[in-house]
């Protein structure tokens, strides 16, 4: 357990070496925020406007909700673990006596933490600026449930990461799409960009197979209270399911990944 | 004493796309990618002894590289067998790797943003070290390298030198039995190089570590190993001492005179082939066993100063194995 409280240390200190870059990544979510927050504020301008059981009041809890959650699930140093494992630094992981898996998940929550303490300063003051709609929950059921579903969307979206990464085992020059495209799919299929209730029924219960939706929509429900306790305990267990499948699927995959890997770059 | 490497028949094949220049052919290979596979080991078999010092040498893409890569457990055989201190490299069982280092001169470890100490505090951690060995080897690695002022110095402000010194320190804190020294001095100046052949050769008699290094500067090598294995397209063309090897492919060997008074430098070029005057210094190369015949006759006929019989450049041997000069190569076993 100490090396990996090493490794968390070392890695919040790396984050304060980039400190641009980190203000800079702060920076883009909260235009990303803006971004959303005036799509569905003009979408919704007139207060009668309802699209989809949508209020006004609504989509701008929910959109706020969201941001809170994206810098949560989302903020990951992850996304380095293609370019490292298709430029061969892994191979300075693998000599060492450590499981290069745990250690990237390690890092992560150093990187969130990091940024869970930004994102709460950030949303006061856009709560503050923006005066959205808020809504406060204080049932402690509901709350169990949420920081539950919050540790599932965290360990969901590191092992895709993780599963997306390994492509660069085989394919170690094309190592960047496969990850691309993972962010195209978390921000669409799991409510990212718009609740995923506005889609089509029959889409959504597809969808609700996914690991998708148990990243962003179905924690931001569950805080919000809009599942009734049923549908929370079902998508609780069914984004843990999620995980256990996702872990098996990424250690086994690594160990055939390992034996392909060609440890390029010298 | 014990053996620290086994290898045997060990073979490791790539499977690589080609790649052709041109639109076309990319998009050709884009639905129909042409694969080829690369043998960059073919069966080959040696062992190590512990403490043993052994250089690895060879043109570009012989298979040094990828056998080193194998004996620290990062690549897969293809087939054939590999013991490293008693283990299986690719089970990379914890045991085994904090017995071993690999050193690769083109990567490093060191966390660039931060200062050096702070990524060996890492390492004690992954390694276990207990704190106060980790403060013994800290140091008295710290001081062989000579690198005390740049500790905490962030490692991206380091030149080249400093900071593969630093990097030899995060590799060693572990106190490795078997060190994989991959192109340890690349890129490095003279005095740099210097330095870390100096520290190589004392680390490996201080703690009779194993060690097996590579390098296409035939100057690490013969400064460091007695031994050598040549490696060239996968397969072992020598396994024994540098002196052997000298002594079997070269060809030629050096006369170097100091003449004193007016000698007559023009007919020096009737003994042999001048390849350097400077007055009064002349280098002569002559056939081999022509050698001490030649000498005397200089002797006789010119006042000479001091006279020389040197060996050929271990550079010059080498080149001329590898450009296929010396066909009929002799398949040396352990010297």
């Amino acid at each position: 357990m100490d090396k990996y409280l090493a490794i968390f240390k070392i890695s919040f200190a790396q984050e304060f070496a980039y400190r641009l870059n980190f203000v800079m990544w702060r920076v883009r979510n909260i235009m990303q925020f803006f971004l959303i927050f005036f799509l569905w504020d003009t979408v919704f301008s007139s207060p009668s406007t309802q699209i989809f059981g949508y209020d006004r009041p609504k989509i701008l809890t929910y959109v706020f909700g969201l941001i809170i959650v994206r810098s949560i699930v989302l903020s990951a140093r992850s996304v380095d673990i293609a370019g490292e494992v298709s430029r061969g630094d892994l191979s300075n992981y693998l000599v060492k006596p450590i499981n290069y898996i745990k250690y990237w998940l390690t890092r992560d929550l150093s990187s969130k933490l990091l940024n869970l303490s930004f994102a709460m300063f950030e949303a006061v003051l856009l709560f503050i600026v923006l005066k959205p709609p808020f809504f406060l929950q204080t049932e402690a059921l509901q709350l169990t449930f949420f920081v539950f579903s919050i540790f599932t969307a965290i360990l969901l979206f590191f092992l895709l990461m993780f599963l997306f990464s390994m492509f660069a085992l085989w394919y170690p020059d094309q190592a960047w799409g496969a990850s691309f495209l993972l962010f195209i799919f978390v921000d669409f299929l799991g409510g990212g960009v718009f609740p995923l209730d506005v889609l089509p029924v029959n889409f959504q219960n597809i969808l609700y197979l996914t690991p998708f939706p148990y990243l962003l929509f179905s924690p931001l429900q569950i805080y919000l209270g809009k599942f009734d306790t049923l549908l929370t305990v079902r998508n609780v267990l069914i984004g843990a399911i999620w995980v256990a499948i996702l872990s098996v699927m990424v250690n086994k995959i690594w160990r055939l990944g390992l034996k392909v890997y060609r440890s390029e770059g010298r | 004493m014990d053996l620290s490497v086994k290898v045997h028949r060990l073979t490791k094949n790539f499977e690589v796309t080609v790649k052709k220049p041109g639109l076309k052919e990319a998009i050709k290979a884009l639905f129909n990618p042409e694969k080829k596979t690369v043998h960059a080991l073919k069966q080959i078999s040696f062992t190590i002894e512990e403490g043993e010092l052994v250089g690895f040498i060879g043109p570009n893409g012989a298979g040094k590289t990828t056998t080193l890569k194998t004996l620290s457990g990062l690549l897969y055989p293809t087939s054939g067998h590999v013991l490293v201190e008693g283990f299986d490299p690719w089970d990379r069982k914890s045991e085994f790797l904090k017995k071993i280092a690999l050193v690769m001169g083109q990567k490093n470890q060191l966390w660039w943003d931060l200062p050096a100490i702070e990524t060996f505090e890492l390492n004690r951690a992954i390694y276990e070290i207990p704190r106060k060995k980790y403060e013994e080897s800290l140091n008295e690695l710290v001081s062989l390298l000579d690198v005390k002022k740049l500790l905490s110095i962030p490692v991206r402000r380091l030149s080249l030198g400093q900071r593969m010194r630093l990097e030899l320190v995060a590799a060693l804190i572990h106190g490795p039995k078997v060190l994989f020294l991959d192109e340890p001095t690349i890129g490095l100046d003279v005095v740099a190089s210097q330095k870390m052949r100096d520290f190589i050769l004392s680390y490996n008699k201080r703690f009779k570590a194993t060690v097996i290094l590579t390098s296409h500067n035939m100057g690490d090598v013969a400064s460091l190993a007695k031994r050598v294995i040549v490696i060239d397209k996968g397969k072992i063309i020598f396994d024994g001492n540098l002196s052997e090897l000298v002594s079997l492919y070269a060809k030629e060997k050096i006369i170097k005179v100091v003449l004193s008074g007016d000698g007559d430098y023009k007919s020096l070029e009737k003994i042999g082939k001048v390849i350097s005057i400077s007055i009064p210094k002349v280098e002569i190369l002559v056939s081999r066993s022509m050698a001490t015949l030649a000498a005397s006759e200089i002797l006789q006929n010119f006042s000479v100063e001091d006279l020389n019989i040197e060996e050929e450049p271990v550079e010059n041997v080498v080149r001329r194995i590898f450009s296929g000069e010396t066909k009929n190569l002799k398949r040396k076993k352990n010297g």
